[in-house]
């Protein structure tokens, strides 16, 4: 047999994979978004600004509010594992941030929950200090618990990619900045930060589209309205069978996502030139 | 030159773990001085840069800046600036935010920053590529840009670490002027690590010596090469060739027995503290001198040896000749070729034999336990 086509023949089942399994469907609901009872037209997309509208913003408010929160935390973390002189206060920080990744996102959304309640563990321990009376006790088991479900579960991943890169520059160019009277914060925001900065942009984007496509968190945490599209879409599907308006919720989440990665893909390009 | 006090160490130790980096180290550097830290890798050159920058604190010890002490002073309370064998250039800056950036650190306002950035380009040649990214620059002007750096913040004591060992061989020998032309025209003091001995010489008004964490010898460069103070810095100075001879001293000069190889003569002793035995002797291949045995003429005070040509080779502008002494090689220098073979004599005028009392020898080569060790067996 041709090298070729032996060559071809090892590929073809990952191939066939990709084709099956992701490409078809994506063009099946990509297609299905603009079908309403056989015909080809808008409908879905009418009826999903009419609904959704509210959901998408709610959305793209709080994803991207949790990735800037997780782009401070990681850097705080990465920053602190570099820059840190206590070298106990860093070895148990570089144990101790890596937990949350290990963890699900369904048990992330069932310890916050437990956590976050008006009558949870955070609101009983302030009222227990005597910080606060249990009249002033509100339930952040709103769009402030799926921030924090996402920053606590999410930060980990970030602070790893970061402390990383973090790592592998070279010391030298953070002693020269030492040399010349950098402080801490400077040294950090000024030689570090942008020495990392794809790194940490790589980190963002990743977490921004994990973030978009997680159910269980918003559904634990925020079973009201609005809610974010992940919930939406498994509501439209599972209650009504409406595989139209779920299609074009799904097409707006990846030209969400997908804006993002071209973010990416320009920064990079800029970088290579 | 106020030769006590600019820059002083005093009994400065380092330890890295369980090991002894730096020992008892005493320096007193003058203001305006070019001192060269010379040594070989590992011999703690290097540490003793990055402790005087602040960048390590010393075990024990002092250092002091005109009478101030700043042994524990962060790195930038001490008016030193340090240039790094890597440049350490901000990749993410211009030229200019890299030259710029210690003086933007002292809350100096844009137009004097620019404007001392400007002069600082037009000094070290880098006119025309303030915009340019470190990426986008060659080795040499990337050297000039980590120099200027260093240099914008104007500082008092300027640490060079190997700065020129990333640059080319020829670019390297026109930067060793120019650093040096430089460092003169701003009369700044500067202390440069090195392991490179013809830098060293060229370039220092002083060269200190580092052997395992030790001063070996400090002197200048004249001084350090034509009066080596021990087997190591004779070795390191490129005295490669060694021998053992036996004498004692007569007077003030130093009576050499004749030995298998050699003929006895006496060489001015010139305060050496050589007792009576075995010495070990040390000279440089172009120090010897080759005659063929049957035209041997005495030249002056010094040694003859006679040998056998080993090898011959040409390393340009002298042939190099391997000569078998007895059991021993040495390495001597001459306008014209031995034919390997040929019975020659070597000689060595005694200004340029270096003799060592024989506790040294025994313990700086290896070669010389092979005696004792016989004994034993």
């Amino acid at each position: 047999m041709p090298k070729r086509l032996l060559g071809l023949l090892l590929v073809l089942p990952a191939l066939a994979v990709i084709a099956f399994l992701f490409i078809l469907p994506l063009i099946m609901s990509a297609v299905g978004a603009f079908q309403v009872e056989g015909a080809f037209g808008w409908g879905n997309f009418t009826k999903t600004f009419d609904l959704y509208t509210k959901d998408i913003i709610f959305t793209v408010v709080i994803v991207s509010l949790s990735t800037v929160l997780i782009g401070i935390a990681s850097i705080a973390i990465g920053g602190y594992l570099t820059l840190g002189e206590h070298p106990v206060a860093v070895a148990i920080l570089r144990w101790l941030y890596r937990w949350p990744m290990f963890i699900p996102f369904i048990v992330v959304g069932q310890i916050l929950r437990t956590f976050l309640s008006k009558n949870g563990m955070m609101n009983n321990t302030f009222i227990n200090l005597g910080l606060m009376t249990p009249l002033d006790a509100v339930s952040f088991l709103d769009w402030r618990g799926i921030v924090i479900a996402f920053v606590w579960k999410q930060t980990p991943f970030v602070a790893l990619l970061v402390a990383g890169a973090m790592a592998s520059i070279n010391r030298d160019t953070i002693e020269a900045a030492r040399n010349l009277g950098a402080s801490r914060l400077r040294l950090l925001v000024e030689i570090v930060v942008p020495q990392v900065a794809m790194t940490l942009t790589v980190g963002l984007i990743l977490s921004f589209i994990t973030m978009m496509s997680v159910l269980s968190v918003p559904l634990m945490i925020n079973a009201q309205s609005p809610t974010m599209l992940t919930a939406d879409i498994a509501f439209r599907v599972n209650s009504y069978g409406d595989y139209g308006v779920a299609n074009a919720l799904g097409l707006i989440s990846l030209v969400l996502a997908a804006s993002v990665a071209w973010i990416y893909l320009r920064a990079s390009l800029k970088e290579r030139a | 030159m106020e030769r006590d006090g600019f820059l002083e160490l005093r009994g400065v130790a380092s330890r890295y773990g369980a090991t002894q980096v730096l020992t008892d180290i005493d320096l007193s550097i003058a203001k305006g001085e070019f001192v060269a830290l010379l040594g070989s890798s590992g011999c703690g050159k290097t540490t003793l840069l990055r402790l005087l920058a602040g960048f390590i604190s010393p075990s024990a010890g002092e250092v002091k800046v005109r009478h101030r002490d700043v042994t524990y002073l962060p790195p930038d309370k001490r008016g030193m600036a340090l240039v790094f064998q890597s440049y350490a250039l901000w990749p993410h800056m211009t030229v200019a935010q890299n030259i710029g950036y210690g003086l933007k650190l002292k809350g100096i306002s844009r137009t004097e920053i620019a404007t001392r950035v400007a002069a600082m380009q037009s000094l070290l040649g880098l006119d025309g590529l303030e915009a340019r990214k470190p990426s986008a620059l060659s080795g040499g002007q990337r050297q000039r840009v980590a120099l200027g750096r260093a240099l914008a913040i104007d500082p008092e004591i300027l640490l060079l670490d190997e700065p020129l060992s990333n640059l080319d061989a020829r670019i390297r020998l026109t930067v060793r002027h120019e650093l040096r032309a430089l460092q003169k025209r701003l009369g700044i003091t500067a202390i440069h690590v090195t392991h490179d001995r013809e830098e060293a010489m060229v370039m220092a008004d002083r060269i200190v010596i580092l052997n395992a964490g030790r001063i070996a010898q400090q002197g200048t460069p004249e001084e350090v090469y034509n009066r080596p103070a021990s087997t190591f810095v004779a070795a390191f100075m490129g005295a490669e060739n060694v021998l053992f001879l036996n004498g004692a001293p007569q007077g003030d000069q130093f009576a050499i027995a004749a030995g298998p190889a050699n003929t006895a003569c006496s060489v001015p002793l010139l305060g050496r503290p050589l007792a009576a035995g075995p010495v070990e002797a040390r000279f440089r291949p172009e120090a010897a001198r080759l005659f063929s045995t049957d035209d041997i003429a005495v030249i002056g005070p010094g040694i003859t040896f006679g040998g056998e040509v080993a090898a011959v080779s040409y390393p340009g502008g002298h042939w190099r000749h391997v000569v078998k002494l007895g059991d021993h090689e040495i390495m001597a220098d001459a306008e014209r070729a031995f034919e390997p073979g040929a019975r020659v004599a070597v000689f060595v005028p005694a200004e340029a034999l270096f003799l060592f009392g024989s506790p040294e020898a025994a313990s700086a080569s290896p070669i010389s336990r092979a005696p004792s060790e016989k004994v034993h067996a």
